[in-house]
Order: structure tokens, then C-alpha cells, then sequence
């Protein structure tokens, strides 16, 4: 029964309902057969009787008819028994058909007419032969008359017999009838009764097991409704209900699935509003140092008469900053690219040490407070790879670490093979970096500190590096603590041939 | 051979009481019998006093049950002495195949009488009762003989 379905259940209980009407109708049936049985016995009963009496009435003409024809000597009073001999065995063969079903009534019948027939041929022909004879006083003898009476008493009696065995029977019928009826009223009412508790039962049986838990899921749908998508149902319940249950609470799972990556996905939109107005504000202020210094040094240059050497000065200053703008430009570009992910890559077999060797000695004139300590462990270190890419990202290691070094110091920079990987390491004593920001470090536009402390740049160089190492099939990490200075390495795997 | 003999005594014991004429034992008990006698011959002593007066008078019968077989099954005499001129005073032996039935009585008409049942012997051994006699026909004297036995 746990296991069956709520419909199982109904069909169960609605079979039993069903079963126990039927009964309730079959013992009615049955009752109202055996009443209409009694109400055919009892008419069958009354035909009997009605058929005996008129034999006896017969009989009794016979007797009559002779008695008159002795006592008076006269014909016609013999009439009736004339005609009660000729019709009597009509009415006996009537008689002993209408009690042929009944084995005992058909014996007292069949003795009946017997007695009759020997009333008639042994003692009432020979009676009225004697009463038309030579001495019809013989015929008034009280002999006669005795013989008459003592055989007309037996056939009254076996009349008296016949017909009180058939009220028995016709009674006992009766008493049957209203005996089974009684016991169909009483059958129908414990039925009904039956019924009546059946369906109480099965209807709290319904409103526990159904109406109970689909008001608790209307409430749970309610608590969805109104947003609460934690809302769940304890799965159980017979069949159906637990479907339901279960199905509901995959449901809600579900919404408050969808909830939280639609909730994570307003957050990716906020995060990329957030920054793209952090573009903005870096583009705008990296662009406007630069092109307020083209601007300002080709005013100066077209309105007043500069020497010779000053002019040279202003113009390469014009240059410098059209070049870091260009340079800007090119990692908006390359950052447009990774988030598309066109970044173009020329494969080639590079030596890794000399392209940090050449980076080293182009950033080793940038800065009087920094010293380079540029260490390769041997030529070649062979990559497969972008030479000028690779070399952007070392360029990259090298300017954040004089970037972030504003008190000067040493940078060591390593570059080495091991396990099957080139390793380049750039070590700062700079400003470090706090904790709490290492997961954001290669975050696009993500500067940390850096633009209250005034250090210029966009964010993007340490994106586009990693994303840069990693579609060589390297790997680029760090390690910091603030005010400790920083390791920055990438990792690239060994060129086979 | 066993099973003939069986057959054969069933058969006797079933059959028996109807070859005696609805024999129901007198000795056990009422019992109603009913059989038909055809006269034989008739033979009339007359002894010449007035009324025929003390006349004796002699009747032989044969005595049927035709329900049974046709052939008589017994016979039945009757000695009578004429006490008027149509009463008579009768003694009448009826032989049946297990026992005769005697009876015995006055009466006046030949058409129909009773008489006592005053004895027997064997099976009707000390039968009490009444004889009932009806008169079918004249030529031949045919009777229908009615014992009633009371035990």
C-alpha cells in the first residue's frame, strides 16, 4: 500500500465501494426475488386450494345428487352429480398438475383422486344402479348410507390434508420471504452504513493525503511567488502527491538556480559597466597626459620663436608622447582582441634568453634609481613562439617593476630552464602587493593602489602578458606581500626542435 | 447365483402383498382391502315351511384382484339360512392365498350388506373389521368385497 499510487488508492477504494454496493444490491435482489417468490408461492398456493375446494365441491355434488336421488327417487336431484362426475377428472388432472412441483402434494393428489375414482365406480355407480333397480330401498339402507359418509369423510380428509399441507407450505414460503427480506433490510442498512463510513473514511483519507499537501505546496508556491525561492517540501506522500512534491522542489531548485546565474550575471554586467567607466576614466586621463603635452609643446613650437636646441627638446618630448599613446592604443587594441579572442600569434623557434636580454638593455637607460641585475642561464633557452609578443610581455614584467619601485632599487630579472619549461622571473623591492588583491592582480583595468599613488597606466599590461603566455601553452603567476616588492614569472615549455 | 437369489426374494417380498389383495397383515395393524368376486353357482335348499323361511342357500365365488392378475386368486362360500323372507343370516369363508377371512352377519339385500369380520387364519389370524359388500352386476352376480380391518 506504500507503494501504490493516489489513483491506485482511489481505484482500490472505489472498487471496495463498488464491491460492497453490489453486494448491498445482490442480497436486495435476492430479497426481492424471494418475495416475489412467495407473492407466485402464495398465488400458486391460492390456486391449489381454490382448484381442491372445487374438487371438493364436486364431491360434494356427487354425494348430494346421490342422497336426493336415494331419498327421493327422483332423477333430477341426481343432475348436479352427474355433472360434477363428468367434470371432476378435468379438475383432478388440474389439481395434480398445479401440485406437481411438490413431490409430497402430489402423492396426497394422487390418493385423492384414487379415493374418488373409488367413491365413484365402487360405491356411487353401484349406489345409483341399485336406487334405478329392482330394490331401490336397498339403497336407503343405513348399510348404504354408511358406506357413503364413511367414504366421503375419508376424502374429506384427505381434502383437510391436501389443503393444510399446501397452507404450510405457502406459509413457510411467506415466513422465508419475510425472513430473507428482514435480513436484506438489515444487510442493506449495515451496507449503506458501511458505504456511508467507507466514503467518510476515504474522503478524510483524501483530504489528508492530497488536499494537505497541495495546500502545502499553494503556500510553498506562494513563498516562490514572493520571491523566497528557498522555499522546499518534505518529498514524501503517496504516489502522485510525492511527484508533485518532488517535482516542485525540482522547480524551485531550478528558479533559484536561474536566480543566482541571473544574479551573477547582472553582477558580470555591473562588473563590466563598473569597467568600462574604469576605461573611460583611465582612457581619458592616459590619453589626455600625452596629447596635453603634444598639444601644449606644438603650441609653444607654432606661436613663439624657439631656439634650435629648445625646439629639438619639444619636439622629441612630442614624440616620446606619441609614441606612449600609440602605445596605449595598441593595448586598447590587444585587449579588444583578447576579449574577442583574435589575439594573432606567430609561432617561430625564438631564444627566450636573448629577448631578455634585449628587454633588459632597453629598459636599463630608462631609470638612474633602478639596477638591473640580468641573469641568463644559458643561450639558447629555445621557445616556440611570437618573438614580439613574448617580448611585450617581458617588456611589460620590466616596466611594472620599475613602475612599482618609485624608491628605486634593484630589479633582478632571471631567465632559466627547468623541467622542461624556460623561466622567466622579474624581482622587484618595489611597492609589493596587498593580499587581499592578488586575485584581481590580471584583472583588466585593475590597478590596486596604483592611481592614488599617482603610477601611471592602463591595467591592461599584465592581461594581455598572461593571456599572451598562456596561449604559448605557458603559465604566469607572482607572489607579494605589500611593501615587500614583487616576483613576477612566466613559465613557457621548451621548444623540441 | 447369489445374486439370482436375492433378485428372486425381493421380489417375492414386493409382490406379495398385492397377490394377497392390498394384504396389510391384520395382525399389524388397519388395513383396507379391496377385491372382486364373480359367482360360481348358487345352490338353494328349500325345507318347504312359508317365506321360504330356514331355506339354506349356498354361494360359490371366485375372488379376483385384477390390479394383480386376472386369474382368481382364492374363493369365497357363503352358507346362508333364510330368517324372513329376505333376510338372511350368512357365514362366509373367504380363502385367500395366505389365509382365509371369515365373516358373518344378516342382511337383507344382495345389492349391498356389511358384515362383521370375526377371525382367520394365518395372516389374518384373529382380523377384526367389517366386510362391506357392493353388488356390480346380476348376470353374471359380480361383487366388489371391501374389508376394513381395524387390526
Amino acid at each position: 500500500m506504500k507503494s501504490m499510487s493516489l489513483s491506485g488508492r482511489m481505484i482500490v477504494a472505489s472498487l471496495a465501494l463498488a464491491v460492497i454496493v453490489a453486494g448491498v444490491f445482490v442480497v436486495m435482489i435476492r430479497a426481492v426475488a424471494a418475495v416475489d417468490e412467495a407473492r407466485t408461492r402464495e398465488a400458486h398456493s391460492k390456486d391449489v386450494t381454490a382448484a381442491t375446494v372445487g374438487v371438493e365441491k364436486l364431491v360434494g355434488d356427487l354425494e348430494t345428487g346421490l342422497r336426493g336421488l336415494v331419498l327421493s327417487g327422483n332423477e333430477r336431484f341426481l343432475q348436479p352429480g352427474e355433472r360434477a362426475r363428468k367434470q371432476l377428472p378435468g379438475r383432478l388432472d388440474e389439481l395434480e398438475r398445479l401440485v406437481s412441483d411438490d413431490p409430497s402434494q402430489r402423492v396426497r393428489a394422487q390418493n385423492l383422486r384414487s379415493e374418488v375414482n373409488a367413491y365413484i365406480n365402487d360405491y356411487w355407480k353401484r349406489l345409483v344402479q341399485i336406487a334405478r333397480g329392482d330394490h331401490p330401498e336397498a339403497a336407503g339402507t343405513p348399510v348404504a348410507l354408511n358406506e357413503g359418509k364413511g367414504r366421503t369423510d375419508m376424502i374429506r380428509g384427505d381434502f383437510a390434508q391436501l389443503l393444510r399441507a399446501e397452507d404450510a407450505r405457502a406459509a413457510a414460503s411467506a415466513e422465508s420471504a419475510n425472513t430473507r427480506s428482514d435480513r436484506a433490510v438489515v444487510l442493506g442498512i449495515m451496507g449503506l452504513i458501511g458505504c456511508a463510513l467507507l466514503i467518510i473514511l476515504f474522503g478524510l483519507y483524501l483530504a489528508r493525503s492530497t488536499a494537505e499537501p497541495v495546500r502545502a505546496v499553494a503556500t510553498a508556491a506562494s513563498r516562490v511567488a514572493a520571491g523566497d525561492l528557498s522555499a522546499r517540501l518534505p518529498e514524501h506522500g503517496p504516489g502522485e502527491v510525492g511527484e508533485l512534491t518532488v517535482a516542485f522542489n525540482r522547480m524551485a531548485a531550478e528558479l533559484e538556480r536561474n536566480q543566482l546565474e541571473l544574479e551573477a550575471q547582472n553582477e558580470q554586467l555591473r562588473d563590466s559597466e563598473r569597467r568600462k567607466s574604469e576605461l573611460v576614466r583611465i582612457v581619458s586621463h592616459e590619453l589626455r597626459t600625452p596629447l596635453a603635452s603634444i598639444l601644449g609643446f606644438t603650441s609653444l613650437l607654432l606661436n613663439r620663436e624657439i631656439p634650435a636646441g629648445e625646439r629639438r627638446r619639444y619636439l622629441e618630448i612630442i614624440e616620446v608622447e606619441g609614441r606612449r599613446l600609440s602605445s596605449l592604443l595598441s593595448d586598447f587594441l590587444d585587449a579588444e582582441r583578447l576579449e574577442d579572442g583574435h589575439l594573432p600569434l606567430s609561432r617561430e623557434l625564438i631564444d627566450m634568453g636573448r629577448i631578455v636580454s634585449d628587454q633588459a638593455r632597453l629598459f636599463e637607460g630608462q631609470s638612474e634609481d633602478h639596477r638591473l641585475d640580468v641573469k641568463v642561464d644559458r643561450m639558447p633557452l629555445p621557445v616556440n613562439g611570437d618573438p614580439d609578443r613574448l617580448a611585450q610581455v617581458v617588456g611589460n614584467l620590466l616596466s611594472n617593476a620599475i613602475k612599482y619601485s618609485p624608491e628605486g632599487g634593484a630589479i633582478q630579472v632571471v631567465a632559466e630552464q627547468e623541467n622542461g619549461y624556460v623561466k622567466v622571473s622579474v624581482r622587484d623591492e618595489g611597492v609589493g602587493i596587498a593580499a587581499n588583491l592578488h586575485d584581481r592582480v590580471f584583472a583588466k583595468f585593475f590597478r590596486g593602489d596604483a592611481s592614488e599613488s599617482g603610477i601611471p597606466g592602463t591595467g591592461l599590461g599584465l592581461t594581455i602578458a598572461r593571456s599572451v603566455v598562456e596561449a604559448h601553452g605557458g603559465r604566469m603567476s607572482f607572489e607579494s606581500d605589500k611593501g615587500e616588492g614583487s616576483v613576477f614569472w612566466l613559465e613557457l615549455p621548451v621548444a623540441t626542435s | 447365483m447369489r445374486r439370482l437369489f436375492m433378485l428372486g426374494f425381493l421380489t417375492v417380498c414386493i409382490s406379495a402383498p398385492f397377490a394377497y389383495g392390498w394384504a396389510s397383515s391384520a395382525g399389524t395393524g388397519p388395513a383396507t382391502i379391496r377385491i372382486t368376486s364373480r359367482e360360481v353357482s348358487r345352490m338353494r335348499m328349500p325345507v318347504g315351511a312359508p317365506g321360504r323361511i330356514g331355506d339354506t342357500e349356498i354361494v360359490r365365488q371366485n375372488v379376483f384382484n385384477k390390479r394383480i392378475k386376472p386369474a382368481p386368486i382364492g374363493q369365497a362360500e357363503y352358507l346362508c339360512t333364510f330368517l324372513t323372507s329376505r333376510m338372511r343370516s350368512c357365514n362366509v369363508t373367504i380363502t385367500l392365498p395366505q389365509g382365509r377371512i371369515v365373516a358373518g352377519g344378516t342382511f337383507g339385500y344382495l345389492e349391498l350388506y356389511e358384515l362383521a369380520v370375526l377371525g382367520g387364519t394365518r395372516l389374518y389370524d384373529n382380523a377384526r373389521g367389517t366386510l362391506t359388500v357392493i353388488q356390480t352386476t346380476t348376470k353374471p352376480r359380480r361383487q366388489i368385497l371391501v374389508f376394513r380391518l381395524t387390526g
